[in-house]
């Protein structure tokens, strides 16, 4: 067992990384040990991650041990140059215990680099900084190119030659002559809007006023370009380092800011584990990372309730509050087995289509206005084995047959079995029944199985007609 | 003589505050049932902007109550109003789902059907409260089988008041619950009735035997047999199979109103 990681006072007592465990423990006795765990390091960079979004959006973990924030155009939200915004983390880092190298590049790779090494200037760092391999080091230490700064001065087309283009395009990096751009853990919205507090707030109604605001701010910036957000997303940065998420979806465009605080009222009352404030936030940001071309509607003149944008209000406030799955309306799907023929999907994803049949007048529903899920096992009692049922028995009750109509037979989907165009591999054919029992009850009855199909074909009611 | 006159006086105060309005409905506030014989005893059909209960006889008959509210709400005059389905996990998993192909052979437009499902039936509640405050929709339907505590004289109460406010009409289905005290303007008892068999002795429509059992506006009890024509969208006297039969019963208000065969 090696040391993997060990803390500055381990360091100044001669400690390395990768000294054996036994060697450590006989020089410094009561060294104290913890087994390696890389998950909760990554977790802890993802969690200061998160944190750091009060900077710049664009944040890009490097484990195992860094994070890149790319906070171009950031600064002078934060004071007059880089110092400010250093301190500041600084600061909130020293708050929880940690420490942290902080390096300022024009460049990732540079910026990188300087935090590794402890260098202030790129030309002072070593060769290893390349990261091209132990080999490539070696040989370039051996022509005396110790440092980078060596290299910047040699030309750079035999350096290819000798050590591949990679090499180069490192080092080009490395010297700030090239910038490639980070790649953030997510994807920047098109608008967002941010507050900061120097006192950090706590009260929920203040937060909400606050929310409100950004909201106004944020349809401003909608309407200028014509568009209506489909998703918002609410950060609320709290002043220990910690993030609370709240995102509501809409089923349309919106840019009405009282529509999405009743939104977001909704989501904050349905969350699992309410929303603790402890000391207070210091930053709100809202972004919209969908949005979506919304033109301007007149409003006529009389006042005429808009049942359509009613009803999308509506669905989107019972989605927020009880999930998006748990309002849904119907899809009719080409299929001639009942149970696929119609479909539920979420009310928000998009209109519900399909094109149901009616009857001619006089002709009784075909179809029952109640379906079960799971076709419920009944026993029946037929005057003929493969003739209509008689009576049967379901839920301990007995129902005498008095009328029926069928079969109405429906051949199995043999298509969607595998090798079912074989005999006997397609599935079993469904003769279904309409039958009403004597007290005028009204049943969808079927034979799973021909006769001929299997021996003992099972019955099942499938639904219930009104 | 003195004491009249005082009384007059403090009466009409009280009458035009506008509270009476859901116990003395105009005419156009109504939704006729579609049955001669019904509308005539309802004095022109239930009140579109109030509340009404709908119980099944028996435990078989939560069906008859559930497909006579949506039926119900299918005789909206506007054509295409949406109709907001409420129920819980548990009414789902009991009695089916609803199936779009069965509505729409009832004279429905399934497009036009939003379902919710809450996880429990304080959800429901609050999600039936808030669809029919909205506007959004032309009928709400809660159904809440089973005997609830939480559906009580007072969450009615504000069911019936958001509904006479909004316009909507609210229906709730209570299948095989025992009858409480509530807000509901009427409280209707479905049981499915044996239809007019086809040629072949094939089941026919849909027909039920209806009571109402309690009206706000002080209408006696009765007991009528329809029948539901999806081609009209409207229910209509159930046609006699010979014989002396009563069509509408009961209620010793009007005994006139017997109709013979």
């Amino acid at each position: 067992m090696r040391i993997a990681a060990c803390d500055s006072a381990a360091l100044g007592l001669g400690l390395m990384l990768g000294t054996a465990l036994a060697d450590a423990r006989a020089r410094v006795p009561e060294l104290a040990v913890f087994d390696h765990d890389p998950a909760a390091d990554i977790e802890l960079l993802g969690w200061l991650a998160d944190g750091c979004e009060r900077y710049t959006p664009a944040c890009m973990l490097d484990p195992p041990q860094g994070l890149l924030l790319d906070i171009t155009g950031c600064v002078h939200l934060f004071g007059e140059d880089e110092a400010v915004l250093a301190k500041d983390l600084k600061a909130r880092l020293r708050r929880h215990g940690l420490s942290g190298r902080l390096a300022l590049g024009a460049t990732p790779d540079s910026a990188r680099a300087k935090a590794k090494y402890a260098k202030a200037a790129i030309g002072a760092l070593p060769v290893e900084a390349l990261e091209s391999g132990d080999k490539v080091h070696q040989a370039l230490r051996r022509a005396g190119l110790k440092s980078i700064g060596d290299l910047a001065k040699r030309p750079r087309t035999p350096l290819a030659a000798r050590f591949g283009k990679a090499v180069v395009i490192k080092l080009a990096r490395l010297l700030e002559e090239e910038d490639p751009r980070i790649i953030p853990r997510r994807s920047l919205p098109a608008i967002h809007t941010a507050q900061n507090f120097a006192e950090p707030v706590s009260r929920t109604n203040d937060v909400l006023a606050t929310i409100e605001q950004l909201a106004g701010a944020a349809a401003v910036q909608l309407r200028e370009r014509g568009q209506g957000g489909r998703r918002f997303e609410v950060s609320l940065f709290r002043s220990d380092g910690h993030v609370a998420r709240l995102g509501v979806d809409t089923g349309g465009p919106t840019r009405d800011s009282s529509l999405l605080m009743r939104l977001i009222r909704e989501r904050i009352d349905a969350l699992a584990d309410p929303l603790d404030p402890g000391f207070g936030y210091d930053l709100i940001r809202l972004a919209v990372p969908l949005a979506e071309t919304l033109t301007s509607v007149q409003v006529g003149l009389e006042q005429k309730v808009d049942t359509d944008a009613e009803a999308v209000a509506l669905i989107d406030r019972l989605s927020v509050r009880l999930g998006a799955d748990r309002v849904r309306h119907f899809h009719a799907r080409d299929s001639h087995i009942p149970e696929r023929a119609a479909l539920e999907r979420a009310a928000q994803s998009g209109a519900s289509h399909g094109d149901w049949q009616t009857p001619q007048p006089g002709e009784p529903a075909m179809r029952p206005l109640r379906l079960f899920e799971t076709p419920q096992a009944i026993e029946v009692m037929a005057s003929i084995p493969d003739g209509p049922p008689r009576q049967f028995r379901w839920r301990r009750n007995l129902y005498q047959i008095i009328s029926f109509e069928g079969p109405e037979r429906m051949a199995p989907e043999w298509w969607r079995h595998k090798r079912g165009y074989e005999a006997g591999n397609g599935g079993l054919t469904r003769d279904y029944y309409r039958v009403e029992d004597k007290e005028g009850n009204r049943f969808w009855l079927f034979r799973r199985g021909l006769y001929d199909e299997t021996e003992s074909p099972c019955w099942y009611l499938h639904g219930l007609f009104a | 003589m003195n004491n009249e006159v005082i009384l007059s006086d403090i009466s009409s105060p009280l009458l035009a505050r506008g509270n009476w309005r859901e116990y003395q409905p105009n005419k156009q506030d109504l939704l006729p049932v579609g049955a001669p014989a019904v509308d005539d005893r309802l004095q022109g059909g239930i009140v579109r902007n109030g509340l009404h209960e709908f119980f099944g006889a028996q435990k078989g008959d939560a069906i008859a109550a559930a497909a006579f509210a949506l039926l119900l709400a299918l005789r909206l005059p506007e054509l295409g109003a949406r109709i907001f389905w409420i129920s819980g996990d548990k009414e789902r998993q009991g009695s089916g789902r609803l199936y779009p192909p069965g509505l729409a052979e009832l004279g429905g437009n399934p497009a036009k059907m939003i379902l919710v499902q809450a996880a429990n039936l304080r959800d429901a509640l609050r999600a039936t409260a808030d669809s029919i405050r909205s506007k959004a929709a032309g009928a709400v339907i809660l159904e809440a089988q089973g005997n609830a505590k939480l559906i009580d004289l007072t969450s009615t109460r504000r069911l019936a008041l958001a509904a006479a406010e909004s316009g909507v009409l609210a229906l709730l289905v209570r299948g095989d619950a025992v009858p409480m005290p509530s807000a509901a303007s009427t409280r209707w008892q479905i049981r499915s009735a044996p239809s007019l068999p086809l040629p072949g002795n094939a089941p026919g429509l849909a027909t039920f035997d209806i009571s109402l059992l309690r009206h706000r506006g002080g209408i006696a009890p009765f007991t009528a047999k329809v029948t539901w024509d999806h081609a009209t969208r409207s229910f209509h006297d159930t046609p006699l199979s010979g014989g002396f039969s009563t069509v509408v019963t009961g209620g010793e208000a009007d005994p006139e109103l017997r109709i013979q065969a």
